[in-house]
């Protein structure tokens, strides 16, 4: 009985010790209401898509910037609760489901929300009037068009200033890159590699992918002169059996080897 | 349509109604609260009459009923509504015990009335109406 409440006695006090401990970090507070914001932004985040920043439409951008600012007042402070921080943020993702869905049923509505793409160089040279619309100067427009690899306005048939604010330029076509087709080359149509076996570690799906299994595998191993998986730093087969290899701390190889069935891509 | 699309329906109206419900959450803690301290400070005016002072039992007991029931609140509260906007309230409360233990009757009638404005105002300031919204 008495070995019982000491055994208590010890219990209660290592509670009470936890709970003073607990009481009196207040970073421990900081640091699990950073991790519940930055789960939960990004869940909205990939609910929202994956668009680069540099890809957004106006009122996507605007969305970034106000839930990069939201998220952050409620970590530090602590007299607020965290669904002050959160609350908004839901707000804005639905508001933002809601216009993207408006703007795909109405072209009217999308053109209202993200504007459209405008001719700035026309074959008659630059559209002063566009520039003078959408408050950029030709300054910005030869900026753009050397982005875009071109130093020349005489080089250019059409510039296009897309809604999320990147220039698109159809170049004269005495101007543009000789291609395969303009030359009437024929060539082996291009394949994507598959990533078979990445930093020792076989990517299985990627093997059904390849139509290969376990057996097959092996004896590609065998013939690229691999004893073990984990030597391997990458291993890429495409459907035409080229096979592109690297051991750890070794230069590359490639090998031929017979194209594989109908690759899955 | 795609899993996903699905899955980005599906939690968009989840989400929908996850704003909903706080909003009806909160709502209904506020003024569930509000309601019950409001009533404590009447009924703690009332013995204050009854026996002609704030030093007696009744009071006493009342004020301390009030704080247990603020301090249940309050812990519910604090997961809805910024700390900082209700612990006047709770300061307040305590200040009325303080005044009983030293006999000041015109402090403890100040802290009672400060408390009843709250509750009063806490509902215009806080609340969704036009003038918060803009």
């Amino acid at each position: 009985m008495q070995n019982l409440s000491a055994k208590m006695l010890k219990k209660l006090e290592k509670t009470v010790f936890f709970a003073n401990f607990t009481h009196n970090i207040f970073m421990l507070t900081i640091v699990v209401r950073a991790i519940i914001i930055y789960l939960v932004v990004l869940f909205l985040y990939r609910l929202m898509g994956k668009r680069q920043l540099g890809e957004m439409q106006p009122f996507e951008l605007v969305l970034t910037l106000i839930i990069a600012d939201l998220a952050t007042i409620p970590m530090a402070e602590v007299s607020m609760p965290v669904l002050h921080g959160i609350i908004p943020l839901l707000t804005l993702v639905v508001l933002h489901y809601i216009l993207t869905m408006l703007s795909k049923l109405s072209s009217n509505f999308s053109c209202f929300l993200s504007g459209k793409p405008v001719i700035v160089i026309n074959p008659d040279g630059i559209d002063y009037k566009a520039l003078k619309n959408l408050d950029i100067t030709v300054d910005d427009v030869f900026e753009a068009l050397r982005g875009c690899g071109y130093f020349k306005v005489e080089q250019v048939q059409y510039a296009v200033m897309e809604t999320n604010g990147k220039m698109s330029v159809l170049s004269k076509s005495e101007y543009a890159p000789l291609t395969t087709g303009d030359m009437n080359i024929k060539t082996e149509k291009s394949v994507i590699p598959i990533s078979i076996i990445t930093e020792g570690k076989v990517n299985k799906e990627n093997l059904k992918v390849a139509h290969m299994d376990e057996e097959k595998l092996a004896n590609l191993l065998k013939k690229s002169g691999i004893q073990k998986v984990k030597d391997v730093l990458v291993m890429t087969i495409d459907k035409n059996g080229s096979v592109f290899f690297q051991k750890f701390g070794q230069k590359y190889q490639t090998l031929q080897v017979e194209p594989l069935g109908q690759v899955t891509e | 349509m795609t899993k996903w699309s699905w899955f980005k329906l599906v939690s968009v109206f989840v989400l929908f109604g996850v704003l909903v419900a706080v909003c009806i959450i909160e709502d209904r803690l506020v003024v569930s609260s509000l309601d019950e301290v409001n009533r404590y400070c009447y009924q703690i005016e009332s013995a204050v009459e009854k026996n002609g002072g704030i030093v007696n039992g009744e009071v006493a007991s009342l004020v301390d009923n009030l704080e247990y029931s603020w301090r249940e609140n309050e812990s519910k509260l604090c997961f809805l509504v910024n700390h900082k906007s209700v612990e006047e309230l709770g300061v307040e409360i305590v200040r009325l015990k303080t005044y009983i233990d030293e006999e000041e009757p015109i402090e403890f009638y100040v802290s009672l009335d400060i408390i009843k404005h709250y509750v009063e105002t806490y509902q215009h300031f806080m609340s969704a109406n036009f003038h918060n919204i803009l």
